[in-house]
């Protein structure tokens, strides 16, 4: 696995107001609520059960309440701001045409995003398809960034970004699923149809191999250790 | 609990709340672990900065006027993946493999009505015909495996050293096939006569053949 290129001490450039946050990070389940997509959720069964009824109001609080989330992580799976408005939209056509097999074995918000992860994969591998077809496309890392909500740092995050691509299909999911939108390892797991062990293996792994292409050339790492 | 500096990557993988409280007191005095957990966290930090959930209300009206759309053309069922709990999400050009599957599908079943109705009253008779079919099945599913394996020694090479990601993605999709092919085999074993296993067991195999007839044409595109 190769380095991005980002040599900066990146961590030293979180501002502390960013740091104070860290405590809500690791260890991770300390937090039952702030941006954690509970499975013991009557708003969840309620959107659920109107969306199973056909009722466009219940579809609506859908997008109101996941839209964005959703749309930042297919954003995050494709790249492209065209291509996640895409995978939100079959995924919510995808939920209306499915909702009879819905059986409550997850959070219906659980359930939705993993119709989405799948239909972002779908994309993607469709994406590869044609361009393996067509020599002519320019390569996925010549893509010109697209506007973004301003963030502290930029240029951090498109090490991040650059550094995600090099990941593993599954690193990179649980990364982005874990650390970006907030859900539990559970959640996850029934997402990707892993294990909660696999699930905290995979994003050890990946913090681990963003690590080691985000940070300068250290003289130990972690795990390295007697 | 008393934590030391080789306990840090057990529970930076599966810590629990009581464990990363020691390690945090533990790196009160070691400064190395210190720095480890720093940029540990860091990257947690750093991973906001991926987070942009700017409201985009134009992309619900397009929703919205897809969903009525749908709504009133009569909401198509779900396909037979849609409804596999294990992979609601396979794209429509996997589904379109999903006509020839039931033409044989039908095929098989058809024929099973066919030999059924002709079975006279005696149980003997009755049940002797049953195993025939279910053999004839079994005989058929056999040859078709057979077919499929020679396909999949052709696509190995490829699929063993993938030279593109396509090819790891179909290397993936060929494993997800095969542990499904793998449970229903397990299930259709204590359960032969069981006709709605045998058709799904019969699309994965039409799954699996499509995917490597597109690893082949892949490597011969190439």
């Amino acid at each position: 696995m190769g380095s991005v290129g980002f040599t900066l001490p990146w961590e030293h450039r979180i501002s502390p107001v960013a740091r104070e946050g860290e405590s809500r990070v690791e260890p991770s389940e300390l937090e039952a609520g702030q941006n954690r997509a509970d499975g013991v959720n009557p708003e969840d069964a309620a959107l659920a059960a109107g969306c199973l009824a056909g009722n466009l109001s219940a579809f609506e609080r859908l997008y109101a309440s996941q839209g964005a989330r959703m749309k930042n992580l297919a954003r995050n799976l494709l790249g492209t701001q065209s291509e996640a408005e895409d995978a939100v939209q079959e995924t919510f056509l995808k939920v209306q045409r499915s909702i009879a097999t819905y059986r409550g074995q997850s959070s219906f918000v659980t359930w939705v995003f993993r119709i989405l992860v799948n239909t972002c994969h779908d994309l993607r591998r469709s994406r590869m398809r044609r361009k393996e077809q067509s020599h002519d496309e320019p390569e996925e890392g010549s893509r010109q960034p697209e506007p973004r909500a301003p963030g502290a740092h930029p240029s951090l995050r498109m090490a991040l970004e650059r550094a995600l691509a090099e990941l593993t299909r599954h690193q990179r999911d649980v990364f982005l699923l874990y650390e970006v939108e907030g859900f539990r390892h559970r959640e996850i797991a029934g997402m990707l149809e892993i294990s909660e062990t696999a699930s905290k293996n995979s994003l050890f792994q990946a913090k681990k191999n963003l690590r080691g292409m985000l940070e300068p050339p250290r003289s130990h790492v972690a795990g390295g250790r007697p | 609990m008393r934590v030391d500096c080789t306990d840090l990557e057990r529970i930076f993988r599966d810590g629990d709340a009581q464990a990363w409280l020691a390690l945090e007191r533990h790196a009160e005095a070691c400064p190395a672990c210190a720095q480890e957990i720093r940029a540990w966290k860091a990257l947690s930090v750093a991973a906001e900065e991926l987070r942009d959930y700017r409201e985009d209300p134009a992309l619900w009206s397009q929703i919205e006027r897809r969903l009525i759309q749908q709504r009133e053309q009569g909401i198509p069922r779900p396909t037979l993946w849609e409804r596999l709990s294990f992979w609601p999400g396979i794209s429509l050009g996997w589904q379109t493999a999903l006509p020839s599957a039931l033409v044989l599908l039908l095929t098989v079943a058809g024929g099973y009505v066919y030999r059924h109705r002709n079975v006279g009253d005696e149980a003997a008779g009755n049940q002797l015909l049953k195993s025939s079919t279910l053999a004839e099945v079994e005989r058929t599913e056999r040859e078709y495996m057979k077919a499929i394996d020679k396909l999949a020694m052709d696509a190995k090479p490829q699929l063993d050293s993938p030279a593109s990601p396509l090819m790891v993605s179909y290397r993936e999709k060929l494993m997800v096939i095969d542990g499904a092919i793998s449970e229903l085999r397990t299930e259709a074993g204590q359960n032969p006569s069981n006709a709605h296993l045998r058709y799904q067991l019969l699309a994965m195999y039409q799954e699996k053949q499509q995917t490597l007839e597109e690893v082949l044409e892949t490597k011969n595109d190439r």
